[in-house]
């Protein structure tokens, strides 16, 4: 579910309780930044502004700091992703099993290339480093699930089974 | 081999669960060991038994344990490097799926080992599987108080915290990981001081990978002797090797160290798929330099591989049979070390770039013969000038892959890459969005 973005400050107002346990597991609040900017985006969809601040508060450091947390890491949307989200895995044992051409049919089934959102909003796409799942190369993973031994059929099932 | 070590749960159904885990004999070592054994004796035991960390560094583990300072004022932190991420490598996730409770017991005994009463498990942030089964181990654990104050009614108190990682390769570089932990970017750090000395939070902390945690159980249990004597000289013990690409069966392969590479690939591996001929393989993660179809009788242990010139890395054993385009793979392994630089030292941000546009210029047909020495030079200047190793794994791809096939890389140029990449009429690259350089 995308919230809007003006309601965020009210979706991660609904965190607290949640924020807490997870900032009593570190020895240093700084340390939960990860896992509170995780569950700050699975809240809203992506780390938007408002989750930025949201995670400073808690974590007691500048904004400033937490965005640049932000863009170092790959699994946390700048933007509103889609719905589902597609890692496509370009590293070498998947491309030895045929990555790269089924890539080229993910992206024109799905009509968009690396970093883009369908215009529904269903799916976005990521052309995503080794996901260490090369024994069933080639793989992709949707949201939080692997999918491998992949091929043009069993994309299709996959993509189309999204809601 | 006769009797699968660390891999002997991972076909038992449920082996995740605490009471088959129970069934199969976990906990019992840690519980001995704790009421009857002194910290020191422990660590003896490890050092005794030839462990080498089996994260890629091959380092002494029970060495390394013993670095800390004898006397700490401040708390001792384990860390438990579960952000596997080195192309080729799978291993670890086995372990941490399948047979996490193996993980759990071997983090009370290192634990009491160092006196340590903390431990992350740092897991990379796309294995959310791997983490909601270690949370679901960990919270077994509890439950049972086996984890908590007093652990198995010894003096020693031990809380474990899964942590999950957020895209980033450099993390499983261990004191970038430790900056990771802290809540900031994934930048290594200058060492000294080591993590032994100055580690998580300022305090003493030890970084161990999944894979070498698992071993201690094992060595305590049945001795250190028996361990050393399941290796090859110095490098004691078994290990997961993970062997995908062109092979029959793919999948992580228990083995003893010092296995030959030729028996991995041909009779565990099953060996080149569809009766191709073996061109290439990766011996040890994208890191590790390339070996030819000559050169795969070494032996699969960390002195030997060393010796033939590559190493043993993360035991990714990547296969290539003769239809492999070697520009092609070159392509992919430069951009992968272009986008996971960290950006911190120049030659490293820099020269992964530079490395990964030159590659694309040439994959895409528009190369030129002197391309390839710009190339080299680029990978030579990277070489140890930068705070951590990823420069110098970024340099060696590079260097043994035009180095081992430089007249498939001339022939490539010459003919633009006409009726050599096989894929390339199908899906052109070059039809994509602006491929993004460094950690985005």
């Amino acid at each position: 579910m995308i919230i809007e973005a003006s309601g965020h400050p009210a979706a991660l107002a609904k965190l607290d309780a949640q924020a807490q346990a997870i900032l009593a597991k570190y020895d240093k609040k700084r340390a939960a930044m990860l896992t509170l900017l995780h569950l700050g985006q699975d809240t809203v969809g992506w780390v938007s502004p408002d989750v930025e601040a949201w995670a400073a508060k808690w974590t007691e450091t500048p904004v400033v700091h937490v965005h640049a947390v932000v863009t170092f890491y790959s699994m946390y949307h700048q933007k509103p992703a889609g719905r589902h989200h597609v890692r496509f895995c370009t590293t070498t044992s998947c491309v030895l099993n045929g990555g790269e051409k089924l890539l080229g049919h993910v992206k024109k089934k799905l009509g968009i290339e690396n970093g883009q959102t369908t215009p529904d909003g269903k799916v976005s796409l990521e052309e995503a480093e080794c996901l260490c799942n090369c024994e069933n190369a080639p793989m992709m993973q949707v949201d939080d699930a692997y999918h491998g031994d992949l091929d043009e059929s069993k994309i299709d099932k996959i993509l189309d089974g999204l809601q | 081999m006769t009797e699968p070590v660390l891999s002997r749960n991972f076909t038992v159904a449920d082996a995740w669960k605490m009471d088959v885990a129970e069934n199969h004999g976990a906990y019992e070592t840690a519980k001995k060991v704790l009421t009857t054994m002194q910290p020191d004796d422990v660590t003896n035991q490890v050092v005794a038994a030839n462990l080498r960390g089996l994260g890629g560094a091959g380092f002494p583990t029970g060495k390394k344990w013993q670095f800390l300072p004898k006397e700490s004022q401040k708390p001792i932190y384990l860390v438990i490097n579960a952000d596997e991420g080195e192309p080729g490598t799978f291993k670890d996730r086995y372990i941490l799926e399948r047979d996490p409770h193996q993980l759990i017991e071997g983090i009370i005994i290192a634990t009491f080992a160092i006196r340590s009463k903390k431990s992350y498990v740092y897991i990379r942030g796309e294995y959310v599987e791997s983490a909601r089964r270690v949370q679901a181990a960990l919270d077994e654990a509890y439950k049972k108080g086996y984890l908590g104050k007093g652990v198995f009614g010894s003096k020693h108190d031990l809380d474990i915290v899964v942590h999950r990682g957020a895209g980033a390769y450099i993390c499983g570089e261990e004191t970038a990981l430790l900056n990771s932990l802290e809540g900031g970017k994934g930048y290594p750090r200058l060492k000294p001081p080591f993590p032994a000395i100055v580690g998580l939070f300022g305090c003493p902390t030890i970084i161990n990978n999944v894979e070498t945690i698992a071993c201690v159980p094992h060595i305590l249990k049945n001795g250190p002797e028996w361990f050393a004597a399941l290796g090859s000289a110095g490098n004691g013990g078994t290990h997961l090797f993970g062997v995908s690409g062109h092979v029959n069966k793919p999948g992580v392969y228990e083995l003893p160290m010092g296995t030959p590479l030729r028996e991995m690939i041909e009779k565990h591996a099953g060996g080149v798929r569809g009766g191709k001929k073996l061109k290439a393989v990766i011996p040890g993660g994208i890191s590790a330099k390339i070996l030819t179809a000559d050169e795969i009788d070494v032996k699969m242990d960390y002195d030997s591989l060393r010796a033939a010139g590559t190493m043993l890395g993360s035991a990714g054993v990547m296969v290539m049979d003769e239809t492999t385009c070697m520009v092609k793979m070159l392509y992919y392994a430069t951009k992968f070390f272009s986008h996971e630089s960290c950006g911190q030292c120049s030659p490293c941000r820099e020269g992964t770039g530079w490395a990964h546009k030159i590659v694309t210029r040439i994959y895409h047909g528009e190369g030129s013969l002197p391309d390839l020495d710009v190339l080299l030079k680029i990978a030579r200047n990277m070489e140890g000038r930068t705070i951590c190793v990823f420069a110098d794994a970024a340099a060696w791809p590079i260097q043994s892959y035009i180095g081992k096939f430089r007249p498939e890389f001339e022939e490539y140029i010459r003919t633009k890459g006409q009726g050599i990449h096989r894929d390339y009429k199908e899906y052109d690259p070059r039809v994509g969005a602006p491929k993004q350089i460094g950690a985005h």
